[in-house]
């Protein structure tokens, strides 16, 4: 059985890296990638409301399908969000063969590998690429498509209700994180040490990554260092210590399942609020665009000139 | 997004299916765009698609064209008392009905309007507004649309224009049109609502009050017909006005010939880069017509049917023929008082076979409008002037004559030109003719005093209004 400091530490092994890794990925990803937009539609207050009743009605989804049915909706899901990713930057068709394999990679493993540690371990780091991916990819896919810091944050707050909802009163979450463990396809970035699975929901890092590439789009760099921050001492670190402090999130199982958005979601909206005041109007993604933010391909170089050499003389004439 | 979507969705599948369109969706589609515009700057990469239909391909095309006549004509036949009795005089089944069929079924002409106008209303809508031509041709005709009609057609206009980045929540247009052209200010007056830009209707009203309307209130579209143009145009070099003076960055001109000498002449005193030549007609709204910059005229071909016939035999036209414009616009588009085949007499020279290279070449395309086809002079079997050329020539005049005033008549055979008096000045009698030849045009001139310059031909810029401005007040002092 492992103290509650190692279970801190270790957790925070898994979260560290997914969080900074995503988010990072994310923001690379944002500076340098322009994924393409329908012709009319801009993220709304609205879009907010439908994605947080998708949220809330999908984990009633995963506990009512039967397995295969899970799998097949979560191949579906990841394909669609690789894809979209991956479209503005690879052909179509060895896009698709990188798609398959991740996917492909994932279920054989999560068949097959699971009887040793180190099976275990290959499986989640090769679920945590496609899950990293995938949050870039629809992070991304978001703020790209207009939506701003102001929803992002109020879209983590609504977040911080549900998860405490749904994690101690109604526990839905710890019962899927449970009914996920070693099935293809988990939605989690994680890792195995012993006989125990640490892990973090794709959830909680597609709204790191929101946060932090919204935050960028809007204010720039300064402020992006500080949503980095912020993503590290609420996301990470207060989520992986408060197992110490609290023993609420204990499950049946001895399992600990931490509602992360609950400690994160009211710092962030605090932070909007007081980058609002302090920096005032978010950027557009037009002004985004036009900024020095946004890495540019070098122009190559045109090719020197062919010298062209003068015509020879023509022979006089006899 | 997610509703955008849905938004997009349930207007497609209208047009598919040929329903009537959710003008309250479209509304909201129009303030999609607007904060698409607002965040973005522009449109996503396939507005195109959104705009132009996907109609490039013929086969398509042909298909579109084919449902879109069945739905339209099995209405009418349902709807319109004059077309049921047409559609049952040619015998044709309308489940069959397409493009090659669709020739035994007569043209509409404007004297079937003008004599039958109550038949033509569809028995399922109901009359909100009616507009009359202004009768330059000596007959005009009234044409009644219902609110649905009026919500769609400003909806329509509102989306094309917001994604064409062509108005701008900025904006101010100001309105120099007839203002009992009440279909075009109501529609103009909606559209800039649903933009949210400034809409000034001003009218027909004397050009100095015109001008000092431009001069003075921000208006950045001017949208008006070429001869009210042309006596801006005149009036603004009169008072020493130049680009400077003006905020314009457009000008939309339509229902009249807009000469290449006008629309230069426009360009340069108002500094807009590009004077607008648009088609459209009362009794076919809402298919209209752009000019592209190789002076082609696009027919929209999403909201109806637009054949070129031969002015002669009523058959399809050869290309490089002349042609008489015959459109037909589609159901759900025209709900009221719609027409089926119905002959602009607006004639056209169809472009030779092969691709186009402008701009528009996804859209079929015609030469500009060259006139009325009661207003052609036949000088012989082969040879025949068009009033555009005649207007082209006298408008190019050193004089600067806008709006041009003609009259042209054949007189033994020979192209008798009248013009008032000041269109010559600075040329000898030698020089004039020298001028017209160059544009092809052998005539004998005849002047009239300028005092009489308005009686030569009518033009829609006669439909002056009168205000009070300059006037005595009426109460005080």
């Amino acid at each position: 059985m492992l103290s509650s400091f190692q279970q801190s530490a270790m957790e925070f092994s898994v979260a560290a890296p997914g969080a900074v890794l995503t988010s990072g990925a994310a923001l690379f990803y944002l500076r340098r990638v322009r994924l393409e937009r329908p012709a009319i539609g801009v993220f709304n207050s609205r879009d907010i409301r439908i994605l947080f009743t998708f949220i809330v009605v999908l984990p009633l989804l995963y506990v009512l399908l039967p397995h295969w049915a899970l799998t097949c909706f979560l191949s579906v899901t990841f394909a669609s969000a690789l894809s979209i990713g991956l479209r503005p930057v690879m052909r179509q068709v060895p896009m698709w063969i990188l798609i398959g394999t991740l996917i492909g990679a994932n279920i054989w493993l999560n068949r097959t590998m699971l009887g040793t540690v180190y099976g275990w371990q290959l499986a989640w780091l090769e679920g945590d690429v496609a899950v990293l991916l995938a949050a870039m990819a629809v992070s991304n896919l978001y703020v790209q498509g207009g939506m701003k810091l102001k929803h992002v944050s109020g879209f983590a707050l609504a977040l911080a209700f549900y998860d405490i909802l749904f994690t101690t009163i109604l526990p839905v979450n710890s019962h899927l994180a449970e009914e996920f463990l070693g099935w293809p396809l988990d939605p989690s970035f994680g890792m195995r040490y012993g006989l125990f699975n640490f892990t973090i929901g794709v959830g909680d890092l597609l709204v790191y990554s929101l946060f932090l590439i919204a935050t960028f789009k809007a204010y720039g760099r300064t402020a992006a260092r500080f949503a980095m921050g912020l993503i590290f001492a609420f996301g990470v670190v207060a989520v992986c210590v408060a197992p110490l402090i609290l023993d609420n999130f204990v499950t049946a199982r001895t399992d600990v399942a931490i509602p992360a958005q609950t400690l994160f979601g009211p710092a962030a909206f605090v932070a909007y609020l007081w980058m609002r005041r302090h920096y005032g109007p978010e950027r557009t993604m037009r002004e985004f665009l036009a900024s020095d933010d946004v890495v540019r391909p070098t122009a190559q170089p045109a090719p020197a000139p062919v010298p062209v050499l003068d015509p020879a003389p023509a022979p006089a004439p006899a | 997004m997610f509703e955008t979507g849905i938004r997009q969705f349930r207007m497609a599948m209208g047009m598919v299916w040929g329903r009537k369109l959710d003008t309250t969706n479209l509304a909201r589609l129009v303030e999609d765009a607007r904060a698409t515009l607002a965040e973005f700057g522009e449109p996503g990469s396939d507005v195109q698609q959104v705009l132009d239909g996907p109609l490039a391909d013929p086969g398509a095309r042909a298909d579109f064209i084919t449902r879109n006549l069945r739905r339209t004509a099995r209405r009418l036949d349902a709807q319109s008392p004059f077309y049921t009795r047409r559609f049952a005089a040619a015998g044709i089944a309308l489940d069959k009905l397409d493009v090659e069929t669709l020739r035994t079924i007569p043209v509409t002409v404007k004297r079937d309007l003008v004599d039958r106008q109550s038949e033509f209303l569809c028995a399922d809508s109901t009359r909100y507004l009616a507009t009359r031509t202004t009768g330059t041709t000596g007959q005009p005709t009234e044409i009644w649309l219902s609110r649905y009609e009026i919500d769609l057609l400003s909806g329509l206009g509102a989306l094309a224009a917001v994604l064409r980045d062509e108005v701008r929540e900025s904006d101010i247009i100001q309105l120099n049109v007839s203002s009992r052209a009440t279909v075009s200010v109501h529609l103009n007056a909606a559209f800039c609502r649903l933009i949210g830009c400034g809409c000034r209707v001003i009218g027909l009203v004397s050009p100095d009050e015109a001008l000092d309307s431009l001069t003075s209130g921000g208006v950045t579209l001017l949208s008006t017909v070429p001869s009210y143009l042309g006596e801006l145009v005149t009036a603004a070099r009169r008072r020493g006005l130049g680009p400077n003076d003006f905020e314009l960055r457009r000008i939309d001109g339509g229902s009249e010939v807009l000469t290449p000498a006008l629309a230069a002449a426009a360009r340069e005193t108002f500094g807009v880069s590009h004077v607008n030549d648009v088609f459209s007609m009362t009794e076919v709204i809402p298919v209209t017509g752009r000019t592209c910059s190789a002076r082609h005229l696009h027919h929209d071909i999403n909201m109806g049917l637009v054949e070129l016939l031969d002015l002669e035999t009523g058959e399809p036209a050869e290309p490089g023929a002349l042609a008489t414009v015959v459109i037909t616009p589609y159901y759900p588009y025209r709900e009221c008082m719609p027409v089926f085949r119905y002959d602009t007499r607006d004639v056209v020279r169809r472009l030779p076979e092969g691709d186009l290279d402008c701009e528009l070449a996804g859209v079929p395309a015609t030469g500009p409008v060259l006139g009325k086809a009661s207003q052609l002079l036949h000088l012989g079997a082969a040879q025949m002037v068009t009033p555009r050329e005649l207007a082209e020539a006298v408008e190019a005049l050193p004089s600067q004559p806008w709006p041009g005033r003609f009259r042209a008549q054949l007189l033994d055979g020979r192209l008798r030109l009248t013009l008032p008096e000041s269109a010559l000045d600075g040329l000898s009698e030698v020089g004039a003719h020298d001028h017209f030849a160059r544009y092809g045009l052998d005539v004998d001139l005849a002047l009239v005093p300028d005092a009489d310059a308005v009686s030569l031909r009518p033009l829609r810029s006669d439909l002056r209004e009168t205000t009070f401005v300059n006037a005595p007040a009426l109460i005080g002092d």
